[in-house]
């Protein structure tokens, strides 16, 4: 059953349309991450779903409530942890944790058991007196996810949580998104780490310029680059002669084939027998392969086959 | 009622993370305090006429009417005569030493005045000096209009002489009458001057002129500053985080004005304490009207910094544009000289600064002795202003980090 249902999501400023008509379901208990470059729309998504901001277009449901109608129940159910540090740095962690707690109404035992738990979740309980502007940038990460944890909400955003920070705290963080998704907190998490989105996300969704360009599982989104493998070539003639792509489309095993910028992408369902066959088909036409690669399809080259460029760019 | 707990609790963490800042005291308190301690030991000789002006003299009178001018200026109380040559008074320095204004005697002034002629006395000033030319030149002028009133009593005297012995030297007769008319006019006067203080306060002293006027000056800093916090808030994310919590705007802006608020009064009770206890600063016969006063002025300088953070787009320009605000909100509004010498035009457009109302309130409050009824007008024009400002910066305020 979905939690959350995005209709037609739009966010226009002046001139620039940061979301254009994304739409969305996020199923309870799901890991839904959005991939995509910096400014693909991803944290406008998250502003948008969090009541931050307000929609140009569109509408999303959460728990059955409009984010445009009914903001308030929204922020009960909702926890954001946004890309900024948003805590006070001259504040202890505990007391950062204990401020947060009396915006969501939480007070006396309660509280302070709320934020000795989190703590412990995170790994800082003994750094609780600590100040934020003494911790290292993993250690603000990771009670910057306890801020948004302080309610116990049934859907919690994280835009990208991971940024900036060393190997020993992504690793803690990433533990700490298990722990929450299994007690049954569902989660929208944003990246544009591919390794972090493969590894965490059971359902995912690519964003370029304020569109999705793709969604489904990890399998689903990799087999649109061929089950077994990719080769991709490099020739001396930047295009092919005519016909060729049809005659490479026929060989054993062969998927897909598709030229992009100079080079041929073909997929296959088994690259190690499609390959002997695609290099005579090319030797036959006189191509001369100057560069060959073959690889297992990752959502790296998904998203270069998607959008012809590169996630990081 | 759950939007009051925040706004209580918003208040509470603002208050905290302010008696965490070190450099915040600076500014709010030990700033303003160094301020009105150099202004006040500076001044206070000045205005409390314990400053001695020196003025140079140059005695070239043959007779005794001109050392008679001279020893009359030489008791005149803050004024110490020294005698020098022609060149020096004209180019008014002694051994590498300048001075501001120098009378010159001349020879025949004696002479002159005994013989029934007029005469002249030469002040050479130095031009750029408009602080103490005013008070010597005064004196000056109020040394001749004595010895003019003896003179003239003196040829009153020779003209009743002459009447009755016609035959009589009027020269001899006017002799023999200066000295003692001269004496009279050294001596004590028959028409004195008492000067009184107006209200309870008899004996202001400086640190009750510059204290009110450089504390609200520093209050409005110490806003700016709010102003400035409530934009980082805004700028790194924490105002953000609220927003999507389930807190009203209200409260949130509340909450910030409040913990501003609520440090606007302890700075100027702390201020105004240190200047009561420690230097005999005086806090007038109504200590309700004060605190009304201080209350009023905490409002408005409050709603000020949220004026200002409504109208900037970055911290950096809450600065400058806060900081020149406040330069001329203060020399227009009377925190560094007393609004009175202005022109009256400037008086006019000094009252539309929060400084001149705040100002008018408490110095009738410390120098003049009034009690609260009278400086309700000045507190319901603040109040007033106040709520101008709030109500505009809350409908301009933008929530959202562009």
């Amino acid at each position: 059953m979905p939690l959350v249902v995005a209709e037609n999501l739009v966010k226009r400023y002046d001139q620039l349309t940061a979301v254009d008509g994304v739409s969305f379901t996020i199923e309870e208990g799901q890991i839904f991450g959005f991939l995509g470059p910096n400014g693909a729309g991803k944290s406008t998504t998250i502003s948008m779903l969090s009541t931050y901001l307000d929609p140009s277009g569109g509408d999303a449901l959460i728990d059955g409530f409009s984010i445009t109608r009914e903001p308030r129940k929204v922020k009960d159910i909702i926890g954001v942890v946004p890309q900024d540090i948003a805590l006070y740095p001259t504040l202890t962690a505990i007391q950062n944790l204990r401020f947060y707690g009396k915006m969501y109404d939480l007070g006396g035992e309660e509280l302070d058991h709320r934020c000795r738990e989190l703590l412990e979740l995170v790994g800082l309980w003994d750094r609780r007196d600590s100040r934020i502007e003494q911790f290292s940038g993993g250690m603000k990460r990771r009670i910057n996810m306890a801020a948004g944890l302080l309610h116990h909400p049934r859907f919690l955003m994280l835009d990208e949580p991971t940024v900036g920070v060393d190997p020993q705290s992504r690793e803690h963080i990433f533990e700490t998104i298990f722990k929450i998704r299994d007690s049954g907190t569902t989660i929208l998490y944003t990246s544009h780490y591919m390794e972090e989105v493969e590894l965490l996300c059971d359902y995912i969704a690519i964003m370029d310029k304020g569109k999705l360009v793709a969604s489904g599982t990890l399998k689903e989104l990799l087999a649109i680059l061929g089950e077994g493998g990719v080769i991709e070539l490099e020739m001396s003639a930047p295009e092919c002669p005519e016909g060729l792509e049809a005659e490479l489309g026929r060989q054993q095993g062969v998927t897909s084939v598709k030229q992009q910028d100079g080079r041929l992408v073909i997929s296959s369902k088994n690259s190690a027998h499609s390959l002997p066959p695609v290099l005579r088909v090319l030797e036959g036409s006189g191509c001369e392969v100057t560069h060959l690669e073959i690889y297992k399809p990752n959502l790296e080259k998904l998203f270069i086959h998607l959008t012809g460029k590169e996630l990081r760019e | 009622m759950k939007q009051l707990r925040r706004l209580r609790d918003i208040c509470l963490k603002d208050l905290l993370i302010v008696a965490k800042d070190r450099g915040s005291w600076i500014v709010l308190l030990l700033t303003p305090l160094a301020v009105i301690m150099v202004a006040s030991f500076a001044l206070g000789p000045a205005f409390e006429g314990q400053l001695k002006a020196t003025l140079l003299v140059v005695n070239l009178d043959q007779g005794a009417i001109g050392r008679q001018l001279t020893d009359s200026l030489g008791q005149t109380e803050g004024l110490e005569v020294r005698e020098a040559t022609e060149a020096q008074c004209e180019a008014l320095e002694i051994d590498g030493k300048t001075y501001k204004t120098c009378m010159m005697v001349p020879d025949d002034f004696s002479s002159s005045i005994l013989t029934g002629s007029n005469t002249y006395l030469t002040v050479y000033v130095d031009p750029s000096d408009n602080a103490s030319r005013p008070f010597l030149v005064g004196m000056i002028q109020g040394a001749a209009s004595r010895l003019s009133g003896t003179v003239a009593a003196v040829r009153v005297s020779v003209a009743e002489v002459l009447k009755f012995a016609p035959e009589t030297d009027p020269v001899m007769v006017a002799t023999d009458a200066a000295p003692v008319a001269f004496q009279q006019m050294s001596g004590e006067q028959p028409v004195s001057v008492d000067v009184s203080s107006s209200g309870s306060a008899k004996d202001v002293n400086m640190f009750d002129t510059q204290a009110p006027g450089y504390s609200v000056m520093f209050l409005l800093f110490g806003v700016m500053l709010g102003a400035e916090g409530l934009l980082e808030e805004r700028d790194k994310g924490t105002l953000g985080r609220l927003l999507v919590a389930p807190v009203a705007r209200p409260a949130i802006l509340g909450g910030k004005l409040m913990a501003q608020f609520v440090i606007a009064i302890l700075q100027m009770t702390i201020l105004f304490g240190i200047g009561h206890f420690v230097f005999g600063m005086h806090l007038g016969r109504s200590i309700p009207g004060l605190v009304l006063m201080v209350g009023m002025t905490a409002f408005t300088a409050t709603a000020f910094g949220i004026l200002l953070a409504s109208a900037v787009r970055t911290r950096r320009q809450a600065t400058s544009i806060g900081t020149l605000v406040i330069i001329l909100m203060s020399a227009l509004g009377g925190s560094w000289w007393p609004l009175s010498i202005e022109p009256q035009f400037m008086q006019t457009i000094g009252h539309l600064t929060i400084n001149a109302w705040a100002l008018d309130g408490m110095n009738a409050l410390i120098i003049n002795g009034k009690g609260f009824m009278d400086i309700l007008p000045q507190a319901a024009v603040l109040f007033v202003m106040g709520c101008g400002a709030y109500l505009i910066g809350l409908r301009l305020f933008n929530f959202r980090s562009s």
